[in-house]
């Protein structure tokens, strides 16, 4: 057998080459159709991932377990003095909790008194961390929950205190959600309390940027940063961190959500608010136009009443 | 002798296939959701490189084109693009393995070196061209260096415990790379 291969060694070097060319082709080809029509490759690409990695979980937990055990084990070295920092920032948070007690009665009876309608409260699905985006480039998790618990394309994702990411690539059990930090992730926030509109931009370090900024002179940092809910992609009033100024004087945002330990995420679902798109009907003597009125229409059916008055 | 080497050559090629699935899976764990400044090496692209080198029989231009793609897509890269500058660049080399068989490892080093080199550059000029949105430049170049400094480990791994050492002139008649 070896000896036939021997022999035929031309013959199949031809057909190698081949391959590779046909190959070649394929693989360039994908990319090309992914450059000109993403959505679609990216669909096929969350079916994969929601194929592959799942079958890699039952290691995972356990490894990114026993890995974070023995992060853990260098923090018990200096228990006593955690133990001690914790004491104190408990009884601080105690005095937080009474003003805070006081402030959520205090806002409930001036709601009342106004008779304000407020937005229903969002709910949210909460899903496990399986897996980063596995390079140094991207910053993104893969989350155990998609479109099988009714999970849509750029819906945010928080922890506990704060906002994380966007949802982006949903399979069938799982979801990637793109985190602030990744450079393709621009969030509008409000800077609180002066209200001034900026965007939070990712590049990459643990504190994306904050840009355009109309009056730069007049947040400062420790400023808070919320979602502002421009662009209809998120709710507002999403908690985003705080505002800090680096060495070289650029403004970033320290955030909230703990990005050292990504766990459990809360997908918040956001139905989209109603949008209110024409201009509303004429108001006349004789009620409203019944028709959504074209500007023509509107020129003409204005006019008319007025020759039957005189 | 024929059988037995072709049960070798699979179990080659599954253990090519087993070795990244190990370094897939290590690189998904959720450890560091936290950016960093710095790149590790690619071990895949080294092993491929390194056994394309060496055996290329155990690394069939499918099989590469298989792991890099679904690469691709799992780690959220542009899909087909570097698993066909990886397939052109081990191809490459494999052409070039006849001449590097009798010359050292420091030659061989270079070589490997100019062809990353080469495959970073085109990798990052295809996408530029196209305007894709791409990685900040010093992490790529990190990256490149680390696979390199790794090169010589992963040479070292695959002959003394893999196994995967350069035909002799003697042995090539019997062991015939495969199409």
């Amino acid at each position: 057998m070896a000896k036939d291969r021997n022999q035929d060694g031309d013959y199949s070097g031809q057909l190698r080459r081949l391959l590779v060319g046909v190959l070649l082709l394929c693989l360039l080809g994908l990319f090309l159709i992914w450059r000109i029509d993403s959505p679609r490759i990216e669909r096929f690409r969350a079916q994969v991932i929601d194929r592959v990695v799942p079958s890699f979980d039952w290691a995972m937990a356990p490894v990114t377990g026993a890995v974070n055990i023995i992060h853990d084990f260098q923090s018990y070295q200096r228990i006593y003095q955690q133990n001690q920092e914790l004491r104190r920032e408990l009884q601080q948070m105690k005095a937080w909790k009474e003003a805070a007690l006081q402030l959520e009665q205090e806002n409930a009876r001036l709601l009342d008194l106004n008779n304000v309608q407020l937005d229903p409260r969002l709910t949210f699905v909460t899903g496990v961390v399986l897996a980063d985006s596995g390079s140094p480039f991207r910053q993104s998790v893969l989350i155990n929950v998609g479109a099988r618990d009714g999970i849509v394309d750029g819906w945010a994702a928080m922890d506990g205190l704060g906002l994380v990411g966007r949802i982006s690539g949903v399979g069938d059990n799982t979801a990637r959600v793109i985190l602030l930090t990744d450079t393709s992730s621009h969030i509008p926030v409000t800077i609180e309390p002066s209200g001034q509109q900026a965007l939070v931009s990712g590049d990459n370090t643990p504190s994306p940027t904050v840009s355009f900024i109309e009056a730069p002179d007049r947040v400062r940092p420790g400023d808070r940063l919320i979602t502002s809910g421009d662009g209809g992609v998120f709710p507002a009033g999403l908690h985003v961190g705080q505002l800090a100024k680096d060495p070289g004087g650029r403004l970033r945002v320290r955030l909230s959500a703990d990005y050292e330990r990504l766990e459990f995420l809360r997908v918040l679902r956001n139905w989209r608010d109603e949008r209110i798109a024409d201009p509303g009907g004429l108001v006349t003597p004789f009620g409203p136009i019944p028709n959504p009125v074209t500007p023509e229409a509107a020129a003409t059916g204005g006019i008319t009443p007025e020759p039957a008055d005189g | 002798m024929a059988e037995r080497s072709q049960t070798y050559l699979w179990a080659m090629r599954a253990l090519f296939v087993g070795i990244c699935t190990l370094f897939v899976f290590l690189r998904l764990l959720p450890l560091d959701t936290l950016p960093r400044g710095w790149a590790g090496p690619d071990f895949i692209l080294a092993f491929t490189l390194a056994w394309g080198l060496r055996r290329p029989e155990f690394v069939p231009p499918l099989l590469v084109a298989a792991v890099f793609l679904l690469c691709d897509l799992l780690f959220h890269r542009p899909p087909g693009l570097w698993a066909a500058l990886v397939l052109i660049g081990s191809q490459t080399l494999r052409a070039r393995a006849p001449d590097l068989r009798d010359l050292t490892f420091p030659v061989e080093w270079v070589s490997v070196a100019t062809t990353l080199a080469a495959m970073t550059i085109g990798y990052r000029l295809i996408l530029g061209v196209l305007m894709v949105d791409q990685a900040p430049l010093g992490l790529s170049l990190m990256q490149m260096l680390m696979t390199l400094i790794a090169y010589p480990l992963v040479v070292l791994v695959s002959q003394s415990l893999l196994g995967v050492r350069k035909v002799a002139p003697g042995e090539l008649d019997a062991m015939r790379p495969g199409s």
